[in-house]
């Protein structure tokens, strides 16, 4: 796999026209991030503060009503063929297909490649293996639990070994210890593969946890910080915790953010 | 968790009350049968099953055949031109305002107008009849599978474009196998109207196929051969449905 490129988000905005008044949302309202490669961002924000329209956006599905996001010199909307197979997703509900066996879900991105069978089987039965899943391959969907379903869906993901890995509050709708294994799985899994890996997430704990890095998204995604993780020692990962909420609340940066990082 | 045990499937095809209820029919009939010239009914007007049976041994095999290939014809030919447009305006808003209104349109025009128009229209027999399916059965295939794919969940349409799909893969891998229990049921509604369409418009204007033969049956005032001929379409429906049936539990079967 080559090296995944950066991400420039560049004065990035989303306005929505409703379709029974005509008035207009606005989603995004001038956003700038810069992702490095490799890096694991946790993305937290409270409900409705645009979090889902930046996933969309990232993705390609959506096209920014102005500025750009720009990964190495493509966009993932005007360029969207040129990215089949470099940007994986991982949803909040495992939106896996009913009628295939779990082995068919995992390679489906590996059929839209077009790669042969064989090695399509291969590589979709290497990754059900590793996420502990190998007595499974011929199930359905329905015949899975929960947790299962989104190892699945974290398979289907890192079958085309993704140069950007994105989550949308992937773990939230899991118990508590299923939510943790996984998000440890699917880190380890984002490390091992040198994938940059944007988590979106609405629970401080995941985003403290998992990300080298937490952009706190207020209202229409206006940046409120951009916190390294690594500057806050565990012994601090409460009053981060805490400063966050305070911004999150106040919709403006905590003092105490801005002072540490 | 995995199930270990699936339930096992139980097709009551035919239950006691079914059995019952067709038993005490015939019997009724019989008896009015013969009874029938006592109550100063023709006795032709009520034949007795062995007069029908008689006439069930005459059934011609090439006019079941003709009418078989007719509707299962025209039913796949439907079924294509149907599906085809209804992906094409699926894909395209402004092909499906303008071509909405007149498949409606078309749909709520009586059978036997289209009869009437195509032995205006058209000379060949077989193209009157297919063109009468075609104008009866594709707007249903069409309509059904185009609100299918309305139907599809926009989860799963946001999880399938996010992988980057053509737009063929799109329709194979997503819309298809999701609007697939759509199809089934369309096709069980369109093959026993087929096959009464089919019936009429052999009835007007064929020389072969049961609506033919029905046609002949009646200016003979032979009730027991259009008993004969109407069992064979029942039974020729009935076994449409099962075929049908079975092709359904294959392609569901992971449904749970």
């Amino acid at each position: 796999m080559s090296s995944p490129p950066p991400i420039e988000v560049r004065q990035l905005r989303k306005v929505f026209h409703q379709a029974t008044s005509g008035q207009a949302v606005v989603a995004i309202e001038r956003l700038d991030i810069r992702i490095e490669p490799r890096e694991v961002v946790a993305i937290v924000g409270q409900t409705g503060c645009g979090k889902s329209t930046f996933f969309d956006l990232m993705i390609g599905l959506e096209a920014p009503t102005e500025g750009s996001i720009v990964i190495g010199d493509k966009t993932p909307y005007g360029d969207f063929d040129h990215f089949r197979g470099q940007i994986a997703t991982v949803f909040q509900q495992d939106r896996l297909l009913p009628w295939r066996s779990a082995l068919d879900n995992a390679r489906l991105p590996l059929e839209l490649i077009g790669l042969p069978e064989e090695v399509q089987r291969e590589r979709a039965l290497t990754w059900l293996k590793r996420l502990g899943l190998e007595r499974f391959i011929d199930a359905y969907p329905h015949e899975l639990s929960g947790g299962m379903r989104q190892r699945v869906a974290i398979a289907r993901a890192f079958v085309v070994q993704p140069n950007i890995l994105l989550a949308d509050e992937a773990f939230g709708h899991l118990d508590e210890v299923t939510a943790a294994e996984l998000r440890e799985t699917f880190l380890a899994l984002a490390r091992e593969c040198g994938s940059t890996a944007i988590l979106i997430t609405h629970q401080l704990e995941e985003a403290i946890g998992v990300g080298n890095r937490i952009i706190v998204f207020g209202k229409s995604a206006k940046l409120l910080a951009d916190i390294k993780v690594a500057q806050w020692p565990k012994s601090e990962h409460a009053m981060l915790r805490e400063a966050i909420q305070m911004t999150l609340q106040s919709n403006s940066p905590d003092p105490r953010l801005a002072r540490v990082s | 968790m995995i199930q270990e045990h699936r339930e096992l499937a139980v097709d009551p095809r035919f239950p006691r009350q079914t059995l019952v209820s067709v038993l005490v029919f015939c019997i009724v009939w019989e008896i009015l049968s013969y009874l029938a010239p006592s109550l100063g009914i023709p006795a032709f007007a009520i034949p007795s099953f062995v007069r029908i049976g008689q006439s069930l041994l005459t059934i011609t095999p090439i006019d079941v055949a003709v009418t078989l290939a007719r509707v299962i014809g025209a039913l796949i030919v439907s079924f294509v031109l149907g599906l085809a447009l209804a992906m094409a305006m699926y894909s395209s808003r402004s092909l499906e305002n303008y071509l909405h209104p007149m498949i409606r349109l078309f749909m709520a025009v009586p059978v036997v107008s289209w009869i009437l128009f195509a032995v205006l229209w058209f000379r060949g027999v077989e193209f009157r009849i297919g063109f009468v399916l075609l104008a009866v059965c594709g707007p249903v295939f069409l309509i059904d599978s185009l609100d299918a794919m309305r139907g599809v969940p926009r989860d799963l349409r946001g999880m399938m474009r996010s992988f980057r799909p053509t737009t063929l893969q799109f329709f194979i891998k997503l819309m298809l196998p999701a609007i697939v229990p759509s199809i089934i049921t369309s096709w069980k509604i369109n093959l026993s109207l087929a096959i009464r369409v089919v019936t009429i418009a052999e009835l007007v204007g064929a020389v072969t196929g049961i609506g033919h033969q029905l046609a002949v049956a009646q200016e003979l005032f032979s009730v027991a051969d259009v008993f004969a001929w109407t069992l064979v379409l029942v039974a020729l429906l009935f076994l449409l449905e099962a075929l049908v049936i079975r092709i359904e539990s294959r392609l569901l079967r992971w449904r749970p």
